[in-house]
């Protein structure tokens, strides 16, 4: 993946997550950087899609890694820290819409609907992706945030049970309901 | 989409499920049905599409500029890690030294790290290490580079975790216990971001 950054001057980026989450749980403050690079990108994706906005993203990521800090003395399985980071910021972006609208059911609505362009301008991949963005947004909340636990955080259906304290079976329909919609919505617009 | 009578008797959630396991244990009755064979293929599209979505995202995020990085870093409590106080003795009766048990821990990642083809995981200090002379077993964590040769790693790993202890601390070590957790292979290149493929 090219890339603008410098790379480390440390042998620790070619290590294995298991590696460096035992070592940031003994204190190695350089492996928990090279955590932050691999995963920090894709927590920013997950909290700015389900924030609807950049503006928070920053703050969502700091307080999910500064928890993961905290945190990970108590993570039994190092492999597993992807997925256990992503339910982090997960967490704490939905922390962050109920603490913005503390009144309104989050299960209504949540993201704004991205700002469309016009379709005849774009690509048929582009207008698939766009279109996918909008009916992202579109879906409750609740299938939306298993979705993109199974999606984008790659947690297990059991994972994603345990996180949205719902039986694995519920999961499973919602998972198959998010499924559904989004390939409708984005079957329509080719 | 198909309601279930169309899709050979299975339910879009089955299908749903069956996508998520990668389609084993093989199941005839989907794999032989065309409108199953539709539904999959929809359905892996819409990851398709996904993933090209999600691989421009993070890319994007990936070149921004390094404050965040930063920003975290500078937020996180090391205080959190440094354990016990491990006393250091010194002549004069006034003056207390100690060293933390967490600086102790990245001694022995740094001895760790010395020896060639060995990367050092966890490490557990186990004893009185606040009484001086208390014995203490140093139990580490290691991953060793696939087609060493174990023991002779380990020994290398033992001595060195030997002499650092005993250049900056007073540890009565009893024994130095390693555990090989796992092989690794060689580094790959660059991590992957956004995986492609489960």
């Amino acid at each position: 993946m090219p890339t603008t950054r410098a790379p480390l001057a440390s042998p620790l980026e070619s290590f294995s997550d298991q590696v460096l989450a035992d070592r940031a749980a003994d204190g190695d403050v350089r492996a928990f950087e090279v955590l932050v690079r691999r995963y920090g990108p894709l927590m920013r994706v997950y909290a700015s899609r389900v924030l609807g906005s950049n503006d928070e993203m920053d703050d969502v990521v700091q307080e999910s890694f500064i928890t993961a800090w905290q945190q990970l003395p108590t993570l039994d399985n190092g492999a597993a820290v992807k997925s256990w980071l992503m339910r982090i910021v997960s967490r704490k972006s939905v922390d962050r819409i109920r603490a913005r609208r503390p009144h309104v059911n989050i299960d209504l609505t949540d993201a704004p609907t991205p700002e469309r362009h016009s379709p005849d301008r774009l690509a048929e991949a582009e207008s698939q992706t766009e279109a996918l963005t909008r009916a992202l947004a579109d879906i409750p909340e609740d299938q939306r945030r298993c979705w993109m636990l199974r999606e984008l955080a790659e947690c297990s259906y059991g994972e994603i049970a345990e996180e949205l304290e719902l039986p694995v079976s519920t999961v499973r329909g919602l998972l198959a309901r998010a499924r559904k919609t989004l390939l409708q919505e984005m079957e329509e617009w080719r | 989409m198909t309601s279930s009578d169309a899709l050979a008797g299975h339910t879009f959630e089955e299908l749903s499920d069956y996508l998520d396991r990668d389609r084993t244990p093989a199941d005839p009755s989907i794999d032989g049905s065309p409108e199953c064979q539709i539904a999959l293929r929809g359905m892996q599209r819409l990851r398709n599409t996904h993933r090209a979505l999600l691989k421009k995202d993070v890319e994007r995020e990936s070149e921004r500029e390094d404050s965040w990085v930063n920003s975290i870093l500078q937020h996180i409590n090391l205080e959190a890690r440094a354990g016990r106080d491990i006393p250091i003795s010194h002549p004069s009766p006034s003056a207390r030294l100690i060293v933390t048990e967490g600086a102790v821990r990245g001694i022995l990642r740094a001895a760790g790290d010395s020896v060639p083809n060995i990367i050092v995981g966890r490490c557990h200090l186990d004893g009185d290490v606040s009484v001086p002379g208390a014995p203490v077993i140093v139990r580490v964590d290691a991953t060793v580079l696939e087609g060493e040769i174990i023991p002779s790693l380990a020994d290398q790993l033992r001595e060195s975790v030997y002499a650092a202890l005993s250049q900056h601390t007073e540890l009565a070590v009893e024994a130095v216990d390693i555990t090989i957790r796992d092989l690794y292979q060689v580094p790959a290149p660059a991590p992957v971001k956004a995986s492609s493929d489960e």
